[in-house]
């Protein structure tokens, strides 16, 4: 296939598994983030897709063609590291025209393709600045012109915006994205940032403990967790335990309810996952089935958004409301929460 | 509460500041009494030695008189120094050569390798240079390790040995300098950020080339000082060239040893050390400079 593909991919440090046989397949021209908290092993797989970690076991494939055993410097895939890793005592030209330099490229056309690069970025006329003359977001953009300069196959990230403040973050997100659309290249950023990753990503490669937890589109992965792990990490989810009962019914507290499908054995343990903003509130309750009841705790009028947190049976459930929508209800007021079954997700654990 | 968690206070009170400030003023005045009595003392003793009228029997009696200097203004001076200098400038070139990738070799080991290293480097250093120095006499002589084995593989002719010369005596110092480098590289090395090289290395760069053309480069200030330090304290060097080399090597050190002692003109050898110093303070003041306009340029 044409792309990136990983098989089996398997990385361990002594008794310590950072990634446990990884496979993936990444069509070409696809932006893909790798998600997860710190220490889940992202960052290990990127490594080795970069060749700057060997893997104790599986393969990489580029189109088809085993890279597995290439090192870095064979495999020339631009990379943009965390502490971005340019050079300090190289002009911005002269980072930029690095690779460029190595390949034996002449003067005249390093200087065409700077100028060209440092144009993408949005850095014109910069090629003599020092890089410590730079701000934040400059450096920025010089090591992305940088890891481009050599037309790589792939492009991988690391972490790149999270040295910048919030708003300069979130201008180079979109400008990335742009930037990659534009050139059509395979791009992997590794982030521990949902946003970043559910506003940038085709799809979204979810890991936690060495593993892949889930791979898929930032809606699906969003709307459809494949599990207990992904429902907690991305985005607030109301997770509750429950027991289950049959094929559509689960038992949470004394009160049973109906749900999409459980898709697990009865009598077993569960638990229901089920976003905020797919949740009900009304002060009285609506006489049909799917409901519990409970004490508001908080109630946090965000402008935008009122967010609800109510008592059901010791534990808390967090709703966010539209202000149009929001009862004006307060602290210690009863609450009927209503939980629509086809937005309850049911997961193993 | 752990001191993890202990709060940590935004600014510290005038009164603390205050008396951080008299602790600091404490620490200092010591190094500062010491340098002080040890240095700039004995430094501008020199300097009023040098000007200092030459009395045979008494050594010398105060004065003020450029005759000595004079005496510098002589083709011999300029040999010594010469040699001193080229003496120094071969040391600093091959103890940097050998030291710098040495210590970079060391900072990618396993950090128990690399303690060893270090353990290793800083016993070498706990040998008295006089014993090192006699150690390479023997082991250079007729009769020694060396000589013996390149004289069994037909490398050398019977009974000839390996000093004194320039080779032994630079061979000599670069042995005992080297682990001083190595340590002076190993701190800056190891806090070399390993993102910058695997950068050079997904652009392309094979080990090598890397090596050559960022961490060389990015060390370049190390480097130079690593240079300085070698050329200073080879520069001085008395005992190496003394055992080890004929006169044509010997350095200004022992020049400046032998118009004191041998000749007993005082007044003479204080007017070789502040010629010395003089001619080091200007080394160190172009190599700034250089550096300064480098940086500028950058």
């Amino acid at each position: 296939m044409f792309g990136l593909e990983l098989r089996d991919l398997t990385k361990t440090y002594g008794p310590q598994l950072a990634a446990d046989h990884v496979s993936l397949a990444i069509p070409h021209g696809e932006f893909v983030c790798f998600l997860g908290p710190s220490g889940c092993g992202k960052t290990t797989v990127l490594r080795m897709i970069a060749g700057l970690e060997t893997p104790s076991s599986g393969e990489i494939l580029l189109n088809g063609r085993d890279i597995t055993g290439q090192p870095a410097n064979a495999r020339q895939f631009g990379m943009v590291f965390q502490s971005l890793a340019l050079f300090p005592h190289l002009s911005v030209g002269e980072n930029v025209a690095f690779a460029l330099k190595l390949r034996g490229w002449d003067a005249r056309r390093r200087k065409a393709r700077v100028e060209e690069l440092l144009d993408l970025v949005r850095l014109p006329g910069l090629e003599k600045r020092a890089v410590s003359q730079l701000s934040g977001g400059q450096r920025q953009r010089v090591a992305i012109a940088r890891a481009l300069a050599q037309e790589p196959p792939v492009f991988l990230l690391d972490e790149p915006f999270s040295a910048l403040d919030a708003k300069l973050r979130e201008e180079m997100q979109s400008e990335l994205r742009l930037l990659q659309q534009r050139l059509k290249i395979t791009t992997i950023l590794v982030t521990h940032d949902q946003r970043e990753a559910m506003s940038m990503a085709d799809s979204i490669v979810v890991m936690g403990e060495g593993r892949i937890q889930q791979h898929g589109s930032p809606v699906s992965i969003y709307k459809q967790p494949a599990n207990r792990f992904v429902a907690d990490f991305i985005g607030a989810s109301n997770l509750l335990p429950v027991e289950v009962l049959d094929a559509h019914t689960v038992r949470y507290g004394a009160t049973p309810l109906k749900v999409g499908a459980t898709g697990l054995p009865a009598a077993g343990p569960a638990t229901l996952a089920i976003r905020p903003e797919d949740i009900l509130i009304s002060p009285a309750a609506g006489g049909g089935c799917n409901e519990v009841s409970g004490i508001i705790k908080l109630v946090r009028d965000m402008g935008a958004y009122v967010e609800v947190r109510v008592d059901c049976e010791g534990r808390d459930i967090l709703g966010v409301v539209q202000p149009r929508d929001w009862i004006g209800a307060a602290h210690g007021d009863l609450a009927h929460i209503r939980l629509p079954a086809e937005r309850c997700r049911v997961l193993a654990g | 509460m752990s001191a993890l968690e202990a709060p940590v206070p935004l600014a510290a009170p005038a009164e603390t500041r205050d008396r951080d400030r008299w602790v600091l003023t404490g620490l200092l005045a010591a190094p500062a009494l010491y340098i002080a009595l040890m240095a700039v003392v004995p430094a501008f003793l020199m300097v009023q030695i040098s000007l200092a009228h030459r009395d045979v029997g008494g050594l010398w009696s105060p004065g003020f008189e450029l005759t000595q200097y004079r005496q510098l203004a002589t083709p011999l001076f300029a040999r010594v120094m010469g040699f001193s200098l080229l003496l120094a400038a071969s040391g600093a070139a091959i103890c940097v050569a050998l030291a710098f990738p040495a210590a970079y070799f060391i900072t990618r080991m396993r950090r128990r390798a690399q303690v060893a290293w270090l353990v290793f480097l800083l016993g070498s250093l706990s040998l008295s240079e006089v014993l090192i120095v006699f150690a390479f006499q023997v082991l250079l002589s007729t009769s020694g390790t060396l000589a013996g084995a390149l004289t069994a593989v037909g490398l050398l002719e019977a009974g000839q040995s390996l000093y004194p010369n320039f080779a032994a005596v630079l061979t000599c110092l670069v042995y005992l300098l080297l682990p001083y480098v190595i340590l002076f590289f190993y701190p800056a090395l190891s806090q070399l950020d390993p993102e910058v090289e695997q950068a050079a290395a997904t652009m392309g760069a094979s080990r090598l080339a890397t090596f050559a053309a960022v961490v060389v480069p990015m060390m370049r200030g190390q480097i130079l000082t690593g240079v300085l330090l070698v050329i200073i304290f080879t520069f001085g060097s008395y005992l190496t060239p003394l055992v080890l080399g004929r006169p044509p090597q010997w350095t200004i050190a022992i020049h400046i040893n032998n118009a004191a002692m041998a000749a007993g003109n005082v007044p003479l050898a204080a007017a070789y050390a502040v010629a010395v110093v003089a001619f080091m303070v200007a080394l160190l003041a172009l190599t700034r400079r250089l550096s300064r306009r480098r940086e500028a340029a950058a």
